[in-house]
């Protein structure tokens, strides 16, 4: 039987390709490596940096994260209103923007046609790829105006006009998560509900919501991370004016408002930048605090 | 179809193309195959049958290595191809699967053209001259008897073959290679009667130059188109012979419940 | 044989049915009108963008550089470098991504190092942006002593973005059925040459896709940018290819002009921005769906 490749053709050809291939690995394992890298050198930078202000300017912790007062000047820097206000944004639009959501979720996946979704998806796409600072643009031209003709705000800046474009921005966000939560329940459940007599409202609200919760929390968890690290948007409608928000008519600041807002006058090394890198780890262990909380609700699901 | 053996079963040195010898394939814990020997005769067709779930198909897919790919998975015991173990300590598996090569129950041609299909296996084992290609694929062609059917378009995708001819060129491609033994893994199940028989009959031809090693779960297949017939049965090999034996006068009495559809 | 009486019920709706029935019907117009909500605001938002931006779009808008203190700006260099940040930083994403994504998916095995790699992957996609930046000013700005430069904002970008792309990548990947790398190694492939010949081409429409889309959220970027690429664009002309200069985006000047400038046509420069920004999206979007469409056709020979 005549072969028409010699055994020692096939054999060297074999080890070039395997040649080949140690060496493609080495590069990708070094890539990998490098995500390692990556992630170690900001933790530890961030965490050395945004520490500063406590073993170099002598600043109590509990101050710090408790104190109404932004005192830099004094070597008294309290973040507590900044902290209230990034609560309270968040709050605002994960309270408009949540349900509103999860809404139109449950309309892609139960109700919508497909001539709707095929206008609804793409429109929520583009959603998505609007940069955040046109949002603030259009909250600042359009909503802020809006606000401070029909209210009782003299400016129109504050709370409520950065809340709602907040909600707007974490539409996309909720909807696509809350409509794949829908998607992925048994057709069975929804199928047992209507054998059974019930109508197509009364099958949402009674089985598939309940039955959809881990995945609606994981939607709104999402949401929420989404709203707490959002910052150019809110930053051109919120006022940045440190004081409380006592109604959501006020203008005030949240944290990573007050971080674009203050970080370009601040000095190298001074107490005001040392606070706002301290800000921003605290922005840091609230966005993985609430990653952590979205793997523990995932577990629950499965 | 073939004539009958004397009684014993070991051919000549010359014929013992694929030797399995007491195989164990492992998955994990679970021990799938059990003490498993069979000499598969060169330019024969050998039939591994059985009911669903026997192990038919782990051991098929022991004899080109292709449990490498599965975590988890082990092999003892020793596959010799031309008296070398595929498993010893030299062993390449990019070597050995060029020289026994394997054809799948569903076809999975590559996305690609129909001539890139066939001359991917000498392709990435360095051939390079496109002259000595197209040969190598007019060959392949002819040889999986596809060749008059596509040889006007074969820059065409693969995909936009029927499922008897997506099969017929996988075939085409493991040939290409020139392999000396072809393992086949049901390969007719997903088709219409005619493409069965289409394949089956390639099959026959192909015994004149390469050693066939077949799963099928159709006993009338085996009876059709094999030399020898293995039966396997809760991951053990329960009995081996002459295909026209096994049908007629088995010695076990589970290979005779299995052919007489008493169980399976 | 008896006939029996009509029995007592059928099947036409009581009241409590119709309560229940009209409950349902006024939901599903609600959620209707909710829906469309958002497809009318949205449309509103592109109308009322491009209404007032469209008189400012002038080529020597477009072009032009842009002034500090007297109207009549241009924001040519700002979308210069809005590519130019682009380019660099998937320069340097799409190899190590792409990289990291193919060992994690097709080498790896499970272990410590496939472990760690995934969860630092997950963890620097929690940072937000403005901590990116910070990080960036710290390590580019300050320890390199590079200033604002164009190359620390497209490092920034490159850690902001690794693992979206990253993901992208493991699902292009996981999207190729197994059977087609058994068939490569069953003829003898390495595996590095099945994932080079069989399973990236496969890949490779909805890969991207994925890429084009992270291009579009790059190129509107701002708040990583801020502190690491700076404010303010060289006054080197036609267009500078230095990039160790600061170099301010569009995204970035949208905001700046809106916070900080004191220019008199801000409301100009802001609507031709954002017209500019707004058309930019819509082109990616577009892109990633051709590009897509059209990569898969050619490489595989067949549409999806």
């Amino acid at each position: 039987m005549l072969l028409e490749f010699p055994y020692a053709v096939i054999a060297l050809q074999a080890r070039r390709s395997r040649r080949v291939e140690q060496i493609a690995l080495l590069g990708l394992r070094v890539a990998a490596g490098f995500v390692i890298v990556a992630m170690i050198a900001l933790l530890g930078y961030l965490a050395l940096e945004g520490t500063k202000t406590f073993y170099v300017d002598h600043v109590n912790v509990g101050e710090f994260l408790f104190s109404p007062n932004f005192a830099v000047d004094s070597g008294h820097p309290g973040s507590a209103v900044y902290v209230v206000g990034s609560i309270a944004v968040t709050f605002f639009a994960v309270a408009v923007g949540g349900p509103f959501g999860i809404a139109v979720g449950v309309f892609l996946a139960e109700i919508a046609p497909r001539r709707m979704t095929d206008v609804l998806k793409p429109a929520i796409e583009l959603m998505v790829g609007i940069p955040s600072v046109v949002y603030g643009w259009l909250g600042l031209t359009l909503l802020v105006p809006l606000i401070r003709t029909h209210t009782s705000s003299p400016s129109g800046f504050g709370l409520a006009a950065a809340g709602i474009v907040l909600s707007i921005m974490i539409l996309p966000t909720v909807i696509t998560l809350s409509e794949d939560a829908f998607r992925s329940l048994p057709a069975a459940l929804k199928e047992g509900s209507l054998a059974l007599g019930a109508t197509r409202w009364q099958t949402i609200t009674r089985v598939l919501l309940p039955s959809a919760s881990s995945g609606l929390a994981v939607a709104l968890i999402l949401g929420i991370a989404r709203a707490v690290g959002e910052t150019l948007a809110i930053q051109m409608v919120i006022g940045n004016a440190t004081q409380f928000p006592t109604n959501i008519f006020a203008p005030t600041a949240a944290l990573t408002t007050e971080i674009v807002t203050d970080m370009q006058g601040a000095t190298q090394g001074s107490l005001l930048q040392h606070s706002l890198f301290s800000m921003a780890l605290l922005l840091l262990l609230i966005a993985m605090l609430l990653i952590v909380l979205v793997r523990f609700a995932l577990r629950r699901r499965t | 179809m073939t004539e009958m053996e004397p009684s014993h079963l070991e051919p000549a040195p010359d014929m013992r193309k694929l030797v399995a010898d007491d195989v164990n394939v492992y998955y994990g814990t679970f021990q799938a195959i059990k003490h498993a020997s069979l000499t598969m005769r060169g330019q024969h067709v050998t039939a591994l049958i059985g009911p669903s779930g026997c192990g038919k198909t782990t051991f098929l897919r022991a004899l080109n290595r292709m449990h490498d790919l599965t975590p988890g998975a082990r092999v003892e015991g020793e596959v010799l191809l031309d008296g070398e173990d595929i498993y010893g300590p030299d062993a390449d598996p990019v070597v050995i699967r060029h020289r026994i090569g394997m054809v799948f129950q569903r076809a999975n041609p590559f996305p690609k053209t129909i001539y890139e299909n066939v001359i991917y296996g000498p392709r990435i084992h360095g051939e390079r001259n496109k002259a000595k290609l197209d040969a190598i694929a007019e060959r392949a062609l002819r040889q999986a008897a596809l060749w008059d059917e596509v040889k006007d378009r074969l820059n065409r995708s693969a995909l936009d073959l029927s499922g008897g001819q997506q099969q017929r060129l996988c075939i085409a491609r493991a040939v290409a290679l020139d392999p000396e033994v072809i393992l086949m893994d049901e390969p007719a199940s997903a088709l219409d009667p005619i493409a069965t028989s289409k394949i089956e009959d390639l099959i026959t031809q192909l015994t004149e130059q390469f050693t066939v090693v077949i799963v099928t779960h159709s006993m009338q297949q085996a009876a059709r188109i094999s030399d020898y017939t293995a039966f396997f049965h809760l991951g053990e090999i329960v009995e081996v012979g002459p295909t026209n034996q096994i049908f007629t006068h088995p010695k076990e009495k589970r290979t005779e419940d299995y052919i007489t559809g008493r169980f399976g | 044989m008896a006939i029996t009486a009509p029995s007592a019920r059928s099947v036409a709706a009581t009241g409590s049915v119709r309560v229940r029935k009209l409950a349902d019907a006024v939901a599903t117009i609600v959620l209707w009108v909710m829906a469309s909500s958002i497809i009318v605001m949205l449309a509103a938002f592109v109308i009322y963008m491009v209404y007032l931006g469209w008189s400012a779009l002038t080529p020597s808008f477009v072009f032009g550089k842009p002034l500090e203190h007297a109207a009549g700006g241009g924001i040519g260099p700002e979308i210069y470098n809005s590519f130019y940040i682009l380019i660099l930083t998937l320069a340097f994403t799409i190899p190590i991504a792409v990289s990291a994504g193919i060992y994690l998916q097709e080498y790896a095995l499970p272990g410590t190092f496939r472990s760690v790699v995934q969860f630092s992957a997950e963890s620097l996609a929690t940072v937000p942006s403005i901590v990116m930046g910070l990080f960036g000013l710290l390590i580019f700005v300050y320890t390199f002593h590079w200033g604002y430069t164009a190359l620390g904002g497209a490092l920034t970008l490159t850690l902001l973005n690794l693992p979206a792309l990253v993901r992208v990548t493991q699902e292009a990947l996981a999207s190729v059925p197994d059977t087609l790398r058994e068939a490569s190694m069953a003829l003898g492939g390495t595996k590095w040459q099945t994932i080079t010949r069989v399973v990236l081409p496969s890949a490779i429409g909805r890969l991207t896709t994925g890429v084009v889309l992270i291009a579009g959220r790059i190129y509107g970027e701002t708040a990583a940018l801020i502190f690491t690429a700076g404010l303010s664009v060289t006054g080197n002309q036609p267009y500078d290819l230095n990039p160790f200069h600061t170099a301010e985006t569009l995204a970035v000047h949208l905001w700046y002009t809106h916070s900080e400038s004191v220019v008199p046509d801000v409301d100009r420069i802001g609507n031709g921005s954002a017209l500019v920004l707004l058309i930019m999206v819509l082109a990616f979007n577009v892109a990633a769906r051709i590009a897509g469409r059209v990569l898969t056709k050619r490489f595989t020979g067949r549409t999806s």
